[in-house]
């Protein structure tokens, strides 16, 4: 204290008043709390330090320079084709079944499963082989040999000009329902086995038992 | 009798005034800061004008933002593109007389468009005499690479500098016909359509398909699309007990056809091609446009991660008016053009050739990339190689640009 | 043939819009031999007035409210634009040959589409109209929507009107005077320059209501919808014999009708069936006017008058 260093040479009237507090009443209330954090200083360090290291960890970790993501893979429609590969066979009239060849290719990205192969009318029903569902791979393209059972011949539509398969694909983006529109060739060769099947005029006895 | 002749003269004159200047054609250059180097110009013809301009200034606009993209990214060294456009107003003689200027013009290189097929029809031959590339990002019309004959199984091509992003109504109008037979288990349809090369093309491949499939047509009508009053027609319609209605031509017409048929109390939807995938359609249909459908070429736009992109800098771009249907198709058109240029700048050691038009289509046959609808590529007649499309319905009607939703989509691989 | 009945009231109210439009050729034409072709200019501007007025009403307001204002906005419009073409076009150009003011109106006509074109927010391309709200109704086989019915109140409402006013009032029978011989009836005491006006001035008025009548009907306006109507109208005017209010109403009529049951018949006549339907309306309503002015020059309501000229 400055008292000690140039302080009076005898002592003043409240001098040995103020100098008689007891040190410890004074410092009495401070003493408590320092006491407090004393006794429990280690826990009190350690939880301060957890929480400035985890923080410390978790801005880092979230400012991180990241790789950008990997785009999500494309919707399957967009990665697979189906080509139409001929080899349709030639029903007889009354046959209630013919099949043909197609080709599905994926071009990029992780495998697609094809779900489901079917076409648009009630006419007709679709069975493929292999069964559905199976998987199409980037770089191995696979063919599938698609037979076509005949339900009712008087509602076949015999030279549609545009028929397609509607193809059930899935991947992990996406599943869709995508109609596949297989070209002029495969709408010539389906039309040609419509018709030696279910020739024209055999409408009238056309239900199938 | 003086009088009387006066006024017939006065009437043929006026007639053919008013129609004259119907056709005129206004174009706006925009000018941009030219970077150094060459100068490519590709030119833009497209409505911008009229009923049909919504659909016209999507396509100016995203052409200009391939430009403007091509000249950020310095896609091809040393070359700046710029874009000028002009305004066909759906006019086959406007859009003639903008094929000519854009021919007399050197600077240019290329060009997009038009949207109409008829107006096509009339630059085709123009910019193929003067080997001046043209792709199209939205005429739909066969014939225009195929040939006359295309229907016949005789494909030919007619024009070596004509090319498309677009899909052709050889599949629009089937597809629309197969969903519409087979899955909405539509039976009779009544056929109207505008008489434009479009418009009576898309309704006959589609009639033709409907009726192969087993359907039945109640009816047919052509109409004049310029006229808004379609009471006469709404009142057969409503008459001949057909469950759904096609219409082959544009929105300006089937947005008011849609809303009178359905006043008049023939509560079936109506059925269009790409001309009525417009919000403007939703607008003028108001709510009785609900239900509708469309076919469209592409696929829906949210399924395409590079559209996004698209999407993302157009918005960024500032363009006032919306990409509408064919934005995607055009700025794939315009780059198809920019890569060609790309193709025969690099194989001429960094410089535009002389003969670069010649080249440039040349070039063209072989480009392919990723663009925003897809891969971008050409066969042998000129058609995109990508042909995929979709069925949009009328979903909801009180926000018209989100009305459309994809409800069937195809691919074709002929 | 069940559904006559309808192709008959739509053909009515076509031709109720013709008809309304073509007062203003005839008037005009009456009073000071002028085909105005800028008319069908002032028909697809009052198109625009009327839609301002909506646009500027609060959102909601009730149509009752709207409809007048809508009205009065178009009626504004027309009238001014028509009145202020008189005032510096066609006035200056009073004693010029015939053809003077004839080339004026056609460029009138051009001007006012490229300014609707160039200035009136978003009219590139066509611009939605309110609806009148309600369902249609049913009267037999034919159905009315509700846009329609303001049509069917307002046109004969204006044709009565007209007719009291030209026979009836002053400056009616002033015009009925300057139209049989300005000269003489400027010499009688009547104001031949504000009977001149008067008549652009009504003309505009039943343009400005077609307007809003098309607007109701088709949900929308846009700047091109002048060009065809206003030849339409001009056609009906010279098929009831221009120069006669009545023909003018009368030719309208007829022309709609006529088109409407060429859309609906004209397939069904053996032989025809490609030169049917809504496309060649057009062409059987022109054929129409051409037998027409065969067998009778003057038109359906004209008088056979001593050429003046």
């Amino acid at each position: 204290m400055g008292v000690n260093a140039i302080g009076p040479v005898e002592p003043g009237d409240n001098t040995y008043e103020t100098r008689s507090e007891p040190a410890d009443e004074i410092a009495a209330v401070p003493v408590r709390t320092s006491t407090l954090f004393i006794r429990h200083r280690r826990t009190a360090l350690a939880l301060a330090t957890t929480v400035i290291v985890g923080a410390a960890g978790l801005s880092l970790y979230l400012t991180r320079p990241r790789p950008p993501e990997p785009p999500p893979p494309l919707y399957p429609s967009q990665t697979v084709s189906v080509a139409y590969r001929g080899e349709m066979t030639h029903p007889r009239a009354g046959d209630r079944t013919f099949s043909f060849t197609v080709s599905l290719r994926q071009d990029s990205g992780p495998p697609v499963s094809v779900r489901r192969i079917a076409q648009p009318t009630t006419a007709l029903s679709v069975t493929a082989a292999p069964d559905t569902p199976f998987t199409v791979k980037t770089g191995s393209p696979r063919t599938a040999r698609i037979t076509m059972h005949i339900r009712e011949c008087g509602k076949v539509q015999r030279n549609a000009g545009l028929p397609f398969l509607v193809v059930t694909l899935r991947n992990t983006r996406a599943m869709q329902i995508q109609s596949f529109i297989l070209g002029s060739e495969y709408a010539k060769d389906l039309s040609g086995a419509l018709t030696a099947a279910c020739p024209p005029n055999t409408d009238v006895m056309s239900k199938t038992p | 009798m003086r009088q009387r002749s006066l006024i017939a003269i006065t009437a043929a004159l006026t007639a053919g005034a008013l129609t004259l200047t119907a056709c005129g054609s206004r174009d706006d250059k925009d000018k941009e800061d030219a970077g150094g180097g060459t100068t490519v110009v590709i030119g833009v013809d497209a409505p911008l004008t009229g009923d049909l301009s919504a659909l016209g200034l999507g396509i100016r606009n995203s052409v200009d933002l391939a430009a403007k993209q091509a000249n950020a990214k310095k896609y091809v060294d040393g070359i700046t593109f710029k874009i000028e456009s002009a305004d066909d107003q759906g006019q086959p003689a406007s859009g003639q007389t903008n094929a000519t200027k854009f021919v007399a013009n050197k600077d240019i290189l290329g060009a997009v468009g038009p949207l109409n097929s008829s107006v096509g029809e009339s630059m085709q031959k123009v910019f193929d005499d003067a080997k001046l590339v043209q792709v199209s990002p939205a005429n739909t019309n066969p014939a225009m690479t195929q040939g006359q004959d295309w229907n016949g199984g005789k494909k030919v091509r007619p024009y070596k500098a004509y090319f498309r992003t677009a899909t052709t109504d050889a599949i629009q109008g089937p597809f629309a016909a197969q969903y519409l037979y087979n899955e909405a288990k539509k039976k009779k349809v009544f056929v109207v359509d505008d008489k434009k090369t479009y418009g009576a093309g898309l309704a006959a491949t589609f009639k033709d398909e409907f009726t192969k499939l087993g359907g039945k047509v109640a009816g047919t009508e052509h109409v004049n699309p310029d006229t808004k009053d379609f009471g006469a027609v709404a009142t057969k319609i409503k008459n001949s007990d057909a469950d759904v209605v096609y219409y082959g031509g544009e929105y300006p017409a089937a947005g008011p056809l849609s809303k009178q048929m359905k006043k008049a109390g023939a509560k079936i939807p109506l059925v269009g091609g790409d001309g009525i995938y417009s919000a403007d359609f939703v607008k003028l249909a108001g709510k009785e446009g609900k239900g509708d459908y469309a076919t469209s070429v592409g696929q829906p736009v949210e399924e395409l991660p590079s559209a996004k992109e698209f999407i993302a800098n157009y918005k960024k771009a500032g363009y006032k008016e919306a990409y509408e249907a064919y934005g995607g198709y055009s700025y794939d058109s315009a780059w198809a053009i920019i890569e060609a240029v790309k193709k025969v700048v690099e194989d001429n050691d960094g410089k535009l050739p002389d003969d670069a038009r010649a080249k440039i289509v040349d070039a063209m046959q072989d480009v392919s990339f990723d663009g925003v609808t897809g891969k971008v590529s050409f066969d042998e007649y000129g058609d995109a190689t990508n042909k995929q499309l979709t069925v949009y319905q009328v979903k909801s009607t009180e926000d018209p640009t989100k009305g459309w939703k994809p409800v069937k989509s195809g691919t074709f691989t002929g | 043939m069940h559904e006559l009945p309808q192709q008959l009231v739509n053909g009515l109210l076509l031709g109720s819009m013709y008809g309304l439009i073509a007062i203003g050729y005839t008037m005009v034409y009456g009073i000071v031999q002028l085909i105005n072709f800028a008319h069908g200019e002032i028909f697809m501007v009052g198109g625009f007035g009327a839609l301002t007025v909506w646009l500027w009403l609060p959102g909601g307001t009730s149509m009752w409210l709207a409809l007048p204002l809508m009205l009065i906005g178009a009626v504004i419009v027309s009238t001014l634009i028509a009145v202020g073409a008189e005032r510096f076009a066609y006035r200056p150009l009073r004693g010029a040959p015939r053809l003077a003011p004839l080339i004026t109106a056609i460029g009138l006509s051009l001007a006012l589409q490229q300014a609707v074109w160039a200035w009136y927010p978003n009219a590139k391309s066509s611009r939605t109209f309110p609806e009148i709200p309600g369902g249609s109704i049913h009267i037999g086989s034919v159905t009315i929507q509700p846009g329609d019915i303001f049509l069917l109140i307002t046109a004969p409402i204006c044709m009565f009107a007209l007719g009291y006013f030209v026979m009836k009032t002053r400056v009616g029978r002033g015009m009925q005077a300057t139209a049989q011989d300005p000269d003489t009836a400027k010499l009688m005491g009547v104001n031949t320059d504000r009977v001149i006006v008067v008549a652009f001035a009504i003309g505009a008025a039943f343009a400005g209501i077609a307007a809003v009548a098309y607007g109701f009907r088709y949900g929308e306006v846009q700047f091109r919808m002048g060009f065809l109507w206003g030849l339409k109208a001009f056609t009906a005017a010279v098929l009831g014999g221009i120069g006669n209010i009545y023909g003018a109403m009368i030719g309208g009529l007829v022309l709609g009708v006529a088109e409407a049951l060429a859309t609906a018949y004209m397939n069904d006549i053996p032989g025809m069936s490609q030169l049917g339907g809504q496309s060649w309306a057009d062409v059987w309503a022109f054929v129409l006017l051409i037998v027409v002015l065969l067998v009778r020059p003057q038109g359906l309501l004209g008088e056979r008058v001593a050429d003046r000229a």
